[in-house]
Parts: structure tokens; sequence; C-alpha cells
């Protein structure tokens, strides 16, 4: 506990304005902590804000994206009132760094890759030398083990593997103290998947960033790669805990639901359908007032579909959002867990 | 770059292929038209004359001179071997100037009207293009549609349309020739004024339409790169909009290269309404008078020239993309 914290978020909120002038909530009231040194995974299924999160976390909006409310606090200075343009000088690229979800498109194609990171350094410091940034790229290629060969060629020139690792060397280039990669392996084969999931592991341990949030939509991969993981739904935060906790003893039924993918092959079920969860998330433009998962949950009541749910702090850094008690939601789940067990003896 | 060698070799074997089937058809085509041209012009040279065996006499030595009377295939090989030689023989319907004399006067003239009127449309409709991609709103929806209008305009419209309002209705300027008819060709003052006013009007003609399309092409080419994921990355990096603005545009603007070096590439066959309709005594006039003259060695030059602009044009463009453009580069090696 006694790391300084490196990225705070308060009830952040932000909400996409569309062409017909609707307001869409993908990101509703967020908070988090992510600690110097420590990875924070998210976790949800498709369409479910991961990639709205991950652009309003780095404070700088632009149509169609809107911030609403909330604060944003980077090694303790909250960039949430600071004007655009210094955010984008002062703070994007050196305080906190993007991976996009697509990075296989994200480098201009008819620009060398050593000139893009020209671009990137002298847009903070106006004042180093090409010479000095070549200096820089080659030794942080060198140790993130990419050839510096990648350098002089244009990204067409790269295979999709070494693109995604380019992105992911760029962005880091500067030293940020939050990195946020947005599903940076799900375009990748299993191969190159690996090795950018070994990369990201190393930029910590190399203080290439100080912190770092990881998103995915596939949960298995979080596990083993971050210290936390969150797990949202409808653009709220749904669950709250350790990697341990999250995928070994998720409490909302929603984590529960898609933990079931991880777990299931373990009890030797293999071919039983339980991961997916039936049904389809609520639209964001017209959220429900109560609990947002009511719709799909096997334990739903009357009371859930009532009130908005808040999020119900356990203690430890651990969190869920359902009425029902921990004790409850356990209840539940054990009884299921025997359920299945009988069935699969008597199968 | 072996494979850039392979390529260069075969794009370089397929543009000889097009030349010679090219060079055929300038020789053949033109000779397949109707009518007897040696007797055209002998009727012209005989007027007035009874005698029968003098009119014979005038024709055997025409059709001697120009080779007429000997089978297609022979003149054929005459032809190219003057070709080679750099002898594209005599006019039959300006006799006695040769081929090289009459477009050697009429070449300066379109080369004159045309590569500014096609470098000017290409600059204002890409900068036009840009800007309404940039600037959205009412500026886009303004230049758009009459952007639209103005390119689909047939060629001839646009050339009757500013001749009928500035140079009739309005009498600013002259509806036709290079210069005053009365001027004889000198570095005077006064002639010079005379071609910069003949000048204005098949120059805004060909203008006024290039700008149209380049301005459309130029900004859904632009638009689609503004929304490119790598704009997004790179004002998360912190770079500053004017420079990826840059970015935007020259790769937006790559593509357009092409359409400049290929209106380049068709200049003379571009130039043939407006300089016709202005009478302007350029090489699209020409080819017109060449025409309605059955003017064979006229006609297969002229056309030979377009034949081989245009294919140098796209020679060089393919050739040369490569090095500008990256993203070609690769499929070109591939
Ligand atoms: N530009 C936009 N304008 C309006 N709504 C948008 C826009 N982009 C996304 N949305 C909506 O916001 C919600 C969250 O989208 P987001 O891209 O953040 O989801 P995601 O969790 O990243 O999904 P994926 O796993 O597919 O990447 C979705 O309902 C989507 O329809
Ligand atoms: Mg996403």
């Amino acid at each position: 506990m006694s790391n300084p914290v490196m990225l705070e978020v308060k009830g952040l909120t932000t909400k996409y304005i569309t062409r017909f002038r609707e307001d869409v909530y993908a990101v509703d009231h967020v908070s988090l902590k992510v600690e110097e040194g420590k990875s924070l995974g998210i976790a949800g299924e498709s369409g479910c804000g991961k990639s709205t999160l991950a652009l309003s976390l780095m404070g700088y909006y632009f149509p169609p994206l809107h911030y609403t409310s909330g604060e944003i606090i980077i090694d303790g200075r909250n960039i949430s009132r600071m004007d655009p343009d210094d955010i984008r000088r002062d703070i994007l690229g050196t305080e906190i760094s993007y991976i996009p979800q697509s990075a296989m498109n994200a480098l201009n194609p008819t620009q060398k890759i050593i000139s893009f990171i020209e671009d990137v350094v002298q847009a903070h410091e106006p004042s180093r030398t090409k010479k000095d940034i070549h200096d820089l790229a080659r030794k942080s290629f060198e140790v993130l083990g990419l050839p510096a060969e990648v350098l002089q060629k244009y990204p067409v020139e790269l295979s999709g593997g070494m693109k995604q690792r380019t992105v992911i060397a760029t962005s880091v280039i500067l030293s940020p103290k939050v990195l946020i990669a947005d599903e940076p392996s799900s375009a990748l084969d299993v191969t190159s998947q690996k090795m950018v999931i070994k990369m990201l592991k190393n930029l910590l341990e190399h203080g290439f960033t100080k912190s770092m949030i990881f998103i995915t939509h596939e949960l298995p991969l979080l596990y083993n790669v971050t210290d936390d993981i969150m797990v949202m739904y409808a653009g709220q935060i749904v669950e709250k805990g350790t990697a341990q906790e999250a995928v070994f003893d998720p409490l909302h039924p929603y984590s529960k639901g898609l933990m079931g993918s991880i777990i299931v092959p373990e009890y030797g079920l293999r071919d039983v359908e339980l991961t997916a969860i039936p049904g389809v998330p609520p639209n964001l433009k017209n959220p429900p007032a109560g609990c947002r998962f009511a719709e799909r949950c096997k334990y739903v009541r009357a009371e859930c579909e009532a009130n908005p749910v808040p999020l119900h702090d356990v203690g430890g850094g651990r969190a869920y959002r359902c009425i029902l008690s921990e004790r409850e939601l356990r209840d539940f789940y054990t009884r299921e867990a025997h359920m299945r067990e009988a069935h699969q003896n008597a199968g | 770059m072996k494979g850039y060698r392979k390529y260069f070799l075969n794009k370089l074997l397929w543009f000889l292929i097009t030349f010679v089937c090219a060079f055929l058809l300038n020789f053949i085509l033109p000779r397949l038209m109707p009518g007897d041209p040696v007797a055209a012009i002998v009727s012209r040279l005989a007027q007035g004359m009874s005698n029968t065996t003098g009119v014979q006499a005038i024709y055997q030595q025409y059709a001697d001179l120009f080779g007429t009377n000997k089978p297609m295939v022979e003149q054929f090989f005459i032809y190219v071997r003057n070709v080679f030689r750099g002898d594209f023989g005599f006019s039959f319907a300006q006799y006695p100037r040769t081929v090289a004399d009459v477009i050697k006067s009429s070449i300066v003239w379109t080369a004159a009207l045309q590569f500014p009127a096609i470098i000017v449309g290409w600059l204002i409709g890409n900068t036009l293009g840009a800007l309404a991609a940039y600037l959205k709103g009412g500026f886009d929806k303004v230049l758009m549609p009459v952007s639209i209008f103005v390119s689909n305009f047939p060629p001839f419209g646009m050339a009757v349309i500013l001749m009928v309002i500035f140079g009739v209705s309005l009498k600013w300027f002259p509806t036709s020739g290079g210069y005053g008819f009365d001027l004889i060709p000198s570095f005077s003052w006064s002639f010079i004024w005379s071609v910069i006013v003949h000048y204005q009007l098949p120059f805004w003609s060909i203008v006024l339409i290039a700008i149209g399309g380049q301005a459309i092409g130029m900004r859904s080419m632009s638009i689609y790169e503004l929304n490119a994921d790598y704009v997004k990355y790179s004002r998360f990096m912190g770079i500053k909009d004017r420079k990826i603005v840059g970015y935007v545009f020259r790769n937006a603007m790559l593509p357009q290269i092409t359409g400049l070096a290929l209106s380049i590439g068709t200049m003379v066959g571009g130039a043939l309404v407006a300089e016709i309709i202005f009478s302007y005594p350029g090489l699209g006039s020409t080819i017109l008078t060449a025409v309605r003259g059955g003017d064979y060695p006229l006609i297969s030059a002229t056309t030979l020239i377009i034949t081989i602009m245009v294919l140098i044009a796209n020679f060089v463009i393919e050739i040369s993309y490569g090095f500008i453009d990256p993203r070609i580069k690769a499929a070109q090696s591939d």
C-alpha cells in the first residue's frame, strides 16, 4: 500500500453525442486506482465501453466523445480541468500514453517509423536533436527486443505482429507514468499474441512505463498478466478485485458468468456450454434505470430494476455492483456448483 | 530491389508491346478513311484546267511524291524507316509544308495553353477539396455540388458558355484565334497583349472543369485520411494538429499525382475541344484540319505524339510512384 498512486480516477463519466443528437453514456461513473509498478486489467463484452473508457482516461476529448464529469489524477496532478492544448503538449505521450485497439493501422503509411518517433519526441521536447532521438529509439527498441532496422522502415514493410510491437515501443518512447493498452493483441495470431503480452509485461519491469491498464474481451488473457482486474458491463464497473479474486472467486453474477469460461474446463466440463450468458446488453442510448444487468440475471428480483445499484465496497480494494449480499451470492454459487457436480456424476 | 527490377522490366515490355500496336493503328486507321486526299489536292490545284492529261499528270506527280500509289505494306515500311529518321514527310493538305513544320508551329500553342491550365486546375482543385474535407460545414456544402456540376459539364458546353457570356455578351475577351488576325507574330507589346487576351477563355474553360474533378477526388481522399486510425493515435501521442494535417494531406495528395501526370499525358487530346471552339492555333485544331483534309501523314504524326505522351505519362507514373508512395512500393515488389 506504500506505492505512490500513478493514476487515480474518480467518478469519470463521458458520453458520445451522435449525429442525431442522441447521448450514448458509454462510461458511467468509473473510479479506479493504479499504483506504481502495477497493472490493471479491464474486461467485458464487445460494446460495453472498454475502448471508450481507454479514450476517456486520456483526459483529451474530441467529438463525438464528450466529457461530462469526474476527475483524472496522474501522479498527484489533476488533469480534468486543464486546457486541452496543455494536455496535448504536457500530458499525452509523456505522462499518459495509449496503444489503440487497431494498432495495425495506427501508423502513418507514408512515414518511416523513426520519422514518426522524431515527431512524437519533438512534440514534447522541441529542443532535442535528431541524433539524440535516434539514439533513444535504438536503445529502447534494443531493450524491448525489436531489431533496430525497423526504425528505417515504412509500416507496410512490417508484419502485423512487428507493427503492433513497434506501436507499443513508440507509445512508451517517453517513459509515461501510465500506459493504456486497448486490446493490443486481439487481432494477432497466437504466437504474435504471446510476444505482445510478454513485451507488455517487460515494459513494467524495465521501467518503460510506471503503470499499465490492459483492456481485453478475453478474460483468460488477464490472469497471469495483470495484478488487478475490473469487469465492465454496459458502461459501468460491476466488479473489482485482484486477478486471483476476479478469476477464481468472482462476486457479480455477470463476472461469474464470464469467468465460467476459465473455471469450467478445470472441472472437466468442456463440452457443456455454460459460458455464454443469454440475452444482449442494454442499449446505452437509453439504459435501464435500475441494475443494467437485471434483464439477463438469473437471480433477478423486483427491487433490482427500481433504483440504480451502487458499487458495493467489500474492503481490501474489492467491490461489486449488486443489491444481493456477498453471502447470498456465494450461497447461490456453491449450490450451483453442487448441482453441476451431481449432474456430472449422474451423467 | 530485385523484385522492383523485375517489375520495371515487366512494365517496360508491356509498354513496348502497347507502343507497337498503337503505332500500327496510327498508320492504318487514317488510311482507311474514305476519300482520296491526292485527288482533293489536285482538284484544288487544277481548278479551271480543262486538259485531262494535264490533270492526270499532276495527279501522277503528287501520287509519286506522297507515295500513295505504292502498295500499303510498302508504304508502311517506308513510313517506319522515315519515322525512325525523324522524317514525317510532307503534309498533304498544306503542301509544301512538312509535317514537322506544321506540328512545330502548333505544339507551342497547345503546350502554352494546356500546361498552365492543367497545373493551375490541379492546384486550385486540390486545395479546395482539402479545405472542404477539413473545414466541413458550409464551405463543403457549397463547394461540393458546384464541383460536381462543373466537373460533369461536357467540355464544349463550358467553352460555349464562357464564350457566350464573356465573349459575345460582355465582349471582355475575343472569341477566336490565338492572337489578333491583323497582327504578325513578334515580340511587340501589342502582339503579347493580344495573345494574353485571346488566352483567357480557352484557358479558363479547361481550368474550371479540372478544378471540379480534382476537388471531388481530393475531398474524398482527405476525408478518408482524416478518419484514419493514425490520426487518432498521433493526437494521443501529443503531436500537434498542424503536423497531423500535414500527414493527412500528403497521403491524400499522393494518389492525385497520378491524375496530374495523366492529364499532362492526355494534354493534346484534352486540348481538342477548347482549341476547336476557340479556333486556337494549337495541335487540336491541327488535328481537326488534318482529319478534314485526309492528311494521312499529319494525322499519323499527331496521333503518334498523343500515343507517345500518354504512354510516357503512364510509364513514369507506374515506375516512379513507388518511390513517392511506400504503400505502392510494397505492392510493386510483391
Ligand atoms: N463514435 C461513436 N458514436 C456513438 N456511439 C459510439 C461511438 N463509438 C462507440 N459507440 C458506442 O459506445 C458503446 C461502447 O463502445 P466501445 O467501442 O467503447 O466498446 P468496446 O467495449 O471497446 O467494444 P469492443 O470490444 O468491440 O472494442 C457502444 O454501445 C457503441 O455503440
Ligand atoms: Mg474496443
